[in-house]
């Protein structure tokens, strides 16, 4: 106990017990800080254990890789203590917090041989009851019985995967939306004045080509109309004036027709522009840093 | 009858060889990760009963969007090792300023004065310095925790303040 003034020393001694033939363990913790669930995590989740406390016991607490034969290094301790709590193997849990980390050594023996059989280090930053959840992990993996929440308590505070990783919102999204109604991907990515501005000049191209195209119509039919009274008249003056009345309506046609074409250039032209605007626009993870000091600010803290 | 002895060489040979040998296992987050032991792939992560001499060797994990690992093991005779490695991702970063003028330098290494560059960085927390005419006007910690883009401004618009 006094080896160790900076820890809190606590010993958890404990005998798990599946059935008669089973291995049987003496558990011992070891946490530089108090982890006043520990115990009872333990009790909870394997269920067949007995504990008691033993507070002087602190050989091993020292590193076992300093000595020449680590693994045979406490081999009469370990099976007088095997003997003493009548236990097949010892396991040893040492946790130790190094700013935001924290250490779990796992080491089990085995009391008949007395030598270290299996060892296990997780250096791993800190996270909610993350050091109550690795020594569970730990000994469910000793006692084969690991619990799939542990592991995803595990996981849930790691960095995603780059590729599992998906917006909610994204560029394509955007251009998607734009394709089918132009200023549609412009507003899911919260620019309503550009969307404004696609959905205006997209409408105003065509109402030019729908103008356009009506007026091209007319001018068909009012030349096909005065095509057939310019054939059924022997009239000189009507047929001078049926002359240029369809040649009026030829000019108009082809005048209105290379106006609808054109309308219709610009309209698709400006249906792909709107939508690769939109993909350029599109919603994007982002954040905003500010100068954190106040430069007018004598000690800079801001 | 020399056959036989044969067999016993062998047998005796691959006994006393497997004898003293360490069984390793390794998992990885994400899984299905190239392990090499001494720079030699021995598989796909989750690595289950590899045998290991005791010793000291050099474990190293590699994927691509990752951050590499590289471990050295001191292996101790009669033990099994269990080995659990926390990858952490690489996220494509962009970095942004309108302001004129700066100089930015990122975890004491990384400097720029570019107003737009594009950087590979690990996921966490990375400690930002900001100069402007040799003098530091700014210091602090940016957390990357997706690829994203960061816009640097000396001064917050009086709607957020």
């Amino acid at each position: 106990m006094n080896k160790l003034p900076k820890y809190f020393l606590f010993l958890l001694l404990g005998t798990l017990y599946s059935s008669n033939l089973d291995p049987t363990f003496l558990v011992l913790n070891h946490f530089d800080r108090s982890l006043p669930h520990a115990d009872s995590s333990l009790i909870e989740n394997f269920s067949n254990s007995i504990f008691e406390f033993d507070s002087t016991f602190h050989l091993l607490f020292e590193d076992i890789d300093d000595y020449e034969n680590p693994a045979a290094s406490y081999m009469n301790t370990i099976k007088e203590l095997g003997k003493k709590h009548k236990v097949n193997f010892i396991l040893f849990n040492q946790i130790k917090h190094v700013d935001d980390r924290f250490m779990l050594e796992g080491q089990l023996f085995n009391t008949r041989s007395g030598g270290l059989i299996y060892r296990r280090k997780i250096d791993l930053m800190n996270y909610l009851n993350g050091q109550i959840n690795e020594l569970n992990m730990w000994v469910g993996n000793v006692t084969g019985s690991i619990d799939d929440k542990w592991q995803k308590n595990r996981e849930s505070i790691l960095f995603r995967d780059p590729e599992d990783i998906k917006q909610e919102k994204t560029p394509l999204g955007a251009a998607m939306r734009s394709l089918v109604a132009p200023g549609w991907g412009q507003v899911y990515s919260g620019k309503k004045v550009s969307a404004r501005v696609w959905v205006g000049t997209e409408s105003a191209l065509s109402l030019a080509i729908l103008i356009s195209f009506l007026k091209y119509d007319e001018a068909v039919k009012s030349y096909l109309a005065n095509l057939t009274l310019y054939n059924d008249t022997d009239d000189e003056k009507e047929v001078a004036d049926y002359r240029a009345k369809a040649e009026s309506d030829w000019d108009d046609h082809v005048k209105f027709s290379q106006l609808a074409i054109a309308f219709a250039g610009a309209t698709g032209t400006g249906w792909v522009a709107n939508s690769i605007h939109a993909w350029i626009v599109g919603p994007r993870p982002y954040k905003n840093i500010y100068q954190k000091w106040d430069p007018k600010s004598p000690n800079k803290t801001g | 009858m020399i056959q036989n002895y044969k067999w016993f060489l062998v047998t005796l040979l691959i006994s006393v060889n497997l004898h003293g040998q360490v069984k390793l296992t390794v998992n990885t987050i994400p899984k299905k990760v190239n392990v090499k032991l001494d720079g030699v792939i021995i598989g796909k992560s989750p690595i289950k009963n590899e045998r290991i001499r005791p010793g000291v060797h050099k474990i190293e994990i590699v994927k691509a969007g990752f951050a590499p690992l590289t471990y050295d093991l001191l292996v101790n005779p009669s033990q099994a090792v269990h080995l659990d490695f926390f990858l952490n991702p690489i996220y494509r970063i962009k970095f942004k300023t309108e302001e004129k003028g700066l100089v930015f330098e990122l975890n004491g290494e990384h400097q720029w004065d570019n107003q737009f560059i594009r950087l590979d960085l690990e996921a966490g927390d990375h400690f930002l310095r900001v100069f402007k005419l040799n003098e530091i006007i700014d210091e602090q910690t940016i957390h990357v925790d997706e690829p994203k883009k960061f816009i640097y401004y000396l001064q917050k618009p009086v709607s957020e303040e």
